[in-house]
């Protein structure tokens, strides 16, 4: 059995996380002779609040600004201009003591000492968050019980499978019992069951009292999981709201979804330029391509969705309520319509 | 234990489980050193004189130093690698005594490269190498290994920054075995180059190991030596705190902590 504190309830702010136009550039440097500088927006004006307790998920394709606005919270980057406060500590001026108190999940196949045990590596860390000896071996083991990992703890992590290394960034980010855990993209490139796995240990871990911020790109994760969803694009949140509040946004509309085969690029273009297709996207990598026109005409649009794709074979075309999915690719890709 | 302490143990103990873990040690701490001492000896063979003690002793100090400069760039550029620096730099803990830890661990296996130089110099090719002040042989020793870490912190600190860590440590490998006197007496070299001579704290500990192995009451000169030798180390102690807080503020600030 896990145990875990809940809230400490003795913070000095009544909001977990409070990020006040929040933003960051980077100075990138081109060429080795004539060397020119260009600034790069990662994030802009970013302003939101978390409350204690919650699973407040940040959404946002990839480059959106999602990562950079998690380093800017850990410290782990000094914002360009604006500020934040987390647990009501000073991003800038109280840097160690948010450390202290904040657990971070990067995830990925990097980060870990692949070359020795995951013992070895929780024991390393909870050694440079500073806890106490005698919590240490209990700690260690009870996390990589829960984890699921006991049975190969003593195992270099280099023999582990993507999954297991995803549930040993999850025990490292948990081995001071932070109050507050930062997880970016907890279940990139993981298979179904272990996606659905480390779901099922997040919201464990805010049923055990912890306020998590999450990023992900699978907007079903974040209907799934989070309390309320923030939406980035471009560095900016563009809505924030509870993931019905968010569906709300799309009611306007219906989704025509086409499986077919042989759609090209150039015709989900000549979509985009149909004045009553709100938004469109579309998966052509496989042999069964997947077409989604967001439109208030419904079947309406039928008919010029067949003349549009009348050089390609069109299996099936579904009407179908909109999802948050479909919200998030609204906000998302509305405007590059 | 104190927390400081505790990180520099942390991560000295995980340095050397990567040691451990990575046999390629043996290449820079037993084969090249059997090299080079027989390069160094076959040179010497026909000078009279302690000729077998100084090649071994610069052929030590070669290795020390070689192995915490290498080490010391690479500590970073492995974190760099793995993706861990940035896991490391989010916990409180101060990444310099995270790096000393680790610096410490790379000097002690330099100290495995100077112990089988005097192995094989002795063993296979028969070299005298009687130590007049052993203890005091031993503790000089020590105390260069000690500022050869401090020395080697301060170039880590650049390693934060780069990206290529290994071009960096191989442009300072051979000048510091040079100026420091570890290859011949700084005598030998030219006035101007002398400055930076002194300010190096390995020059004054090699100074201090040769006495302790010449003389068996040691004169003035050697505590004048190591004295000189633990200022400096000190100096660099600060000057790396320094460094490291200038560099960490930097890296955050251009967000380069998370690039291999």
């Amino acid at each position: 059995m896990l145990e875990l504190s809940p809230q400490h309830g003795q913070e000095s702010s009544d909001k977990a996380i409070v990020a006040e136009h929040l933003c960051k550039v980077f100075n990138v440097t081109k060429g080795i002779l004539r060397r020119t500088k260009t600034q790069v927006v990662a994030v802009k004006d970013v302003s939101f609040e978390v409350n204690y307790g919650e699973l407040f998920g940040l959404v946002g394709p990839n480059g959106a600004g999602k990562t950079t606005t998690i380093k800017l919270l850990t410290t782990m980057l000094i914002p360009t201009s604006g500020n934040a406060t987390v647990l009501g500590l000073d991003i800038q001026k109280d840097v160690t003591k948010i450390r202290e108190r904040i657990g971070i999940v990067l995830g990925g196949e990097r980060g870990l000492y692949t070359r020795v045990s995951a013992i070895d590596n929780l024991r390393y860390f909870a050694d440079l968050y500073g806890v106490p000896v005698n919590i240490q071996k209990k700690r260690i083991k009870e996390l990589l019980q829960f984890m699921g990992l006991w049975d190969r703890a003593r195992d270099r992590v280099e023999t582990y499978s993507k999954g297991m290394k995803q549930r040993l960034h999850l025990a490292r980010g948990l081995i001071h019992d932070p109050q507050l855990i930062f997880m970016d993209e907890p279940t990139i490139g993981l298979d179904p069951e272990i996606a659905k796995e480390t779901r099922n240990m997040i919201k464990e871990l805010v049923e055990k009292g912890k306020t998590v911020l999450l990023t992900t790109h699978y907007m079903f994760e974040a209907d799934e999981l989070c309390k309320r969803v923030a939406i980035i694009r471009n560095g900016e949140i563009v809505a924030l709201d509870t993931p019905s509040g968010l569906k709300k946004y799309v009611m306007d509309a219906s989704v025509v979804e086409v499986e077919g085969f042989g759609i090209t690029e150039k015709e989900v273009a000549r979509f985009r330029e149909v004045p009553e297709v709100l938004a469109v996207s579309a998966d052509l990598s496989e042999n069964k391509q997947v077409l989604k026109i967001q439109t208030p005409k419904g079947s309406e649009i039928i008919a010029e969705v067949q003349e549009i794709l009348k050089n390609s074979r069109i299996y099936d075309i579904k009407i179908k309520e909109p999802t948050l999915e479909d919200a998030y690719l609204r906000l998302v890709e509305g405007s590059a319509k | 234990m104190p927390q400081t302490l505790r990180v520099i143990y942390s991560a000295f103990r995980m340095a050397m489980l990567h040691w451990i873990a990575d046999p390629q040690w043996v290449i820079p701490n037993v084969i090249a050193p059997f090299v080079f001492t027989f390069v160094a000896l076959t040179l010497f063979k026909e000078a009279t004189g302690p000729f077998g003690l100084y090649a071994v002793l610069g052929g030590g100090m070669m290795g020390m130093w070689g192995n915490t400069l290498y080490s010391s760039g690479f500590a970073i550029e492995f974190e760099k690698w793995q993706g861990t620096l940035e896991e490391v730099v989010a916990t409180p803990s101060n990444l310099l005594h995270v790096i000393a830890g680790k610096s410490i661990s790379n000097a002690l296996f330099g100290l495995t490269n100077m112990a089988a130089i005097l192995l094989i110099a002795s063993l296979v090719f028969r070299v005298p190498l009687d130590v007049a002040n052993p203890i005091l042989f031993a503790l000089s020793i020590v105390l260069t290994l000690i500022s050869v870490s401090a020395l080697g912190l301060i170039f880590a600190s650049a390693f934060v920054l780069t990206r290529s860590a290994q071009v960096f440590t191989n442009g300072l490998e051979f000048p510091i075995y040079v100026i420091s006197g570890s290859m011949f007496p700084i005598g030998l070299l030219p006035f101007w180059v002398h400055p930076a001579s002194y300010i190096l704290g390995p020059t004054w500990g090699i100074e201090a190991i040769r006495i302790a192995a010449g003389q068996e009451n040691v004169s003035l000169t050697f505590w004048l030596n190591v004295g000189v030798m633990l200022l400096i180390t000190l100096a660099y102690v600060a000057l790396a705190a320094f460094l490291f807080k200038k560099v960490e503020t930097k890296s955050r600030r251009d967000g380069t902590l998370g690039q291999a």
